[in-house]
């Protein structure tokens, strides 16, 4: 546990999003792009990668609570499940799409040097600072709609060891992935230079999140300081407007740590506590991470010459992102990569709400394109 | 020195574009190019930095029956299809 200590905190944050940035470019890592493709061009083999990155992870996260690792568990900042996951997750997957990339496929795509991912950027910063305007409506609504005040995961809801759900989907994805093996179905040919198969990505961001709860308390996440950043900007220009909205007042993180005695405070607010410690140089690794490999690889560029009509749409699907965000609540590297795996209610419901969100947003996204379509020069 | 067909050249720049219009937008041309890709009669190329599409659009090509070439230029790839015989042999 490194939570005592705010460098050893910066530090192993900023490596994991250094190597996160670094793998996911490498293999086009893209969680936007893995539902989408499915929708649009039946393709799965994306998809099947998040699926042995979920089972992995879930498989890792047992063992290590199993040896007593994890005396977090299920990790804090998790709630009850509600309808506003569901709801929350139906945007979040149209936004994706509509963004070109998730909370973390933006931070990627933009160290590599789209300009499109900065208009989404930007677009969930400016979503995140919006849901502060109708933050009391919205918890209303979730507290109304809330199934249970007393499970967080579906073992906890059964009563029942998180082995026994564990064990039998690891066993019955290990067949199925035994099966596919044979058919190479996890290897494909690619001529882009450096081409990381993606499974290796899979397994490395596995191994991070699983680093990330040892060590920092909690699987990765980000989108809190998002909120962050849209306070701290805002505060700027109207600090008595953020001083008085209630979001900004939330104390989210308030635990001290079983294993270090640490005390680990943070909300959204424009303050510089544990939250920030922990996501910010995540932010600024993935970022980082992304840039430098693709600067080995000399792929490094910014355009800006694509329709406007595309950063518009990246733009606006980066507020609905900002937005679902805050409103699920959390992101997708949140609940697939981290609540998925421990079986949280949120998470499953989340996922429900996400796979008809990217079906249509992959509809938009393709009357968008096609529409504005040019006719081909030369 | 043995005479080369004519091929008209369909460029399309797809640099700095929202994911997955590179796909789309090559999917789009070869359907309506279908023909003459085959034919030998036109030769599409499409400029591009999403390393996705690089993996994607060669195989989607290949599958749908066109012979392709990924080029590394200098910040981009060029991604070629509807080769003529002779190239696909070299």
């Amino acid at each position: 546990m490194i939570t005592g200590s705010l460098f050893l905190i910066h530090t192993c944050s900023l490596l994991l999003g250094l190597t996160a940035g670094f793998v996911m470019h490498r293999s086009d890592y893209c969680m936007a792009g893995m539902f989408r493709d499915a929708f649009l061009f039946k393709n799965t083999f994306m998809l099947r990668t998040l699926l042995l990155q979920i089972v992995i992870t879930m498989a890792i996260f047992e063992i290590a609570r199993l040896s007593g690792l994890l005396p977090l568990y299920p990790f804090p900042l998790l709630g009850f499940p509600s309808l506003a996951n569901l709801a929350g997750g139906f945007l979040f997957g149209l936004g994706m799409v509509l963004a070109g990339g998730c909370v973390v496929g933006t931070l990627y795509k933009m160290g590599g040097g789209s300009t499109i991912s900065l208009a989404a950027f930007l677009g969930l910063i400016a979503g995140s600072g919006l849901y502060a305007e109708m933050h009391p409506r919205w918890s209303a609504f979730m507290k109304a709609t809330t199934f249970s005040q007393n499970y967080l995961t579906l073992p906890q809801l059964a009563d029942l060891s998180p082995s026994l759900f564990v064990a039998p989907i690891v066993l019955a994805a290990a067949l199925l992935f035994g099966k596919g093996a044979k058919k190479d179905f996890w290897q494909r040919p690619s001529q882009v230079r450096g081409y990381l198969q993606p499974w290796k990505t899979a397994c490395t961001l596995a191994l991070a999140t699983l680093v990330s709860y040892l060590l920092l308390g909690m699987p990765l996440g980000i989108t809190t300081t998002y909120a962050k950043m849209a306070a701290m900007l805002e505060n700027l220009a109207a600090p008595g407007h953020v001083s008085r909205l209630p979001f900004y007042q939330i104390m989210s993180l308030d635990i001290v740590h079983p294993a270090s005695g640490a005390v680990l405070r943070g909300g959204p607010g424009p303050r510089f506590d544990s939250i920030w410690a922990i996501q910010f140089p995540v932010i600024a690794g993935i970022v980082l991470g992304s840039m430098i490999s693709a600067i080995l690889l000399r792929e490094f560029t910014m355009h800006a010459r694509a329709p406007v009509r595309q950063y518009v749409m990246a733009c606006c699907g980066g507020i609905i992102l900002g937005l679902a965000s805050r409103m699920s609540p959390a992101c997708n590297i949140w609940h697939l990569m981290g609540g998925l795996p421990i079986l949280a209610l949120q998470s499953l419901l989340f996922l429900l709400g996400l796979i008809p969100g990217s079906w249509a947003g992959s509809k938009i996204i393709t009357f968008v394109i096609l529409r504005q379509r040019s006719g081909p020069a030369g | 020195m043995s005479e080369k067909t004519k091929q008209e050249r369909i460029d399309i720049d797809m640099r700095g574009q929202v994911c997955p219009a590179c796909l789309l937008v090559a999917m789009d041309t070869m359907n309506k190019y279908r023909a003459p890709l085959l034919g030998g009669k036109v030769r599409l190329c499409i400029k591009t930095d999403n390393r996705e599409a690089i993996t994607t659009i060669p195989t989607t090509a290949q599958n749908m029956g066109y012979a392709t070439r990924v080029t590394k230029m200098a910040s981009y790839y060029e991604i070629c299809v509807g080769l003529l015989p002779e190239e696909n042999e070299k």
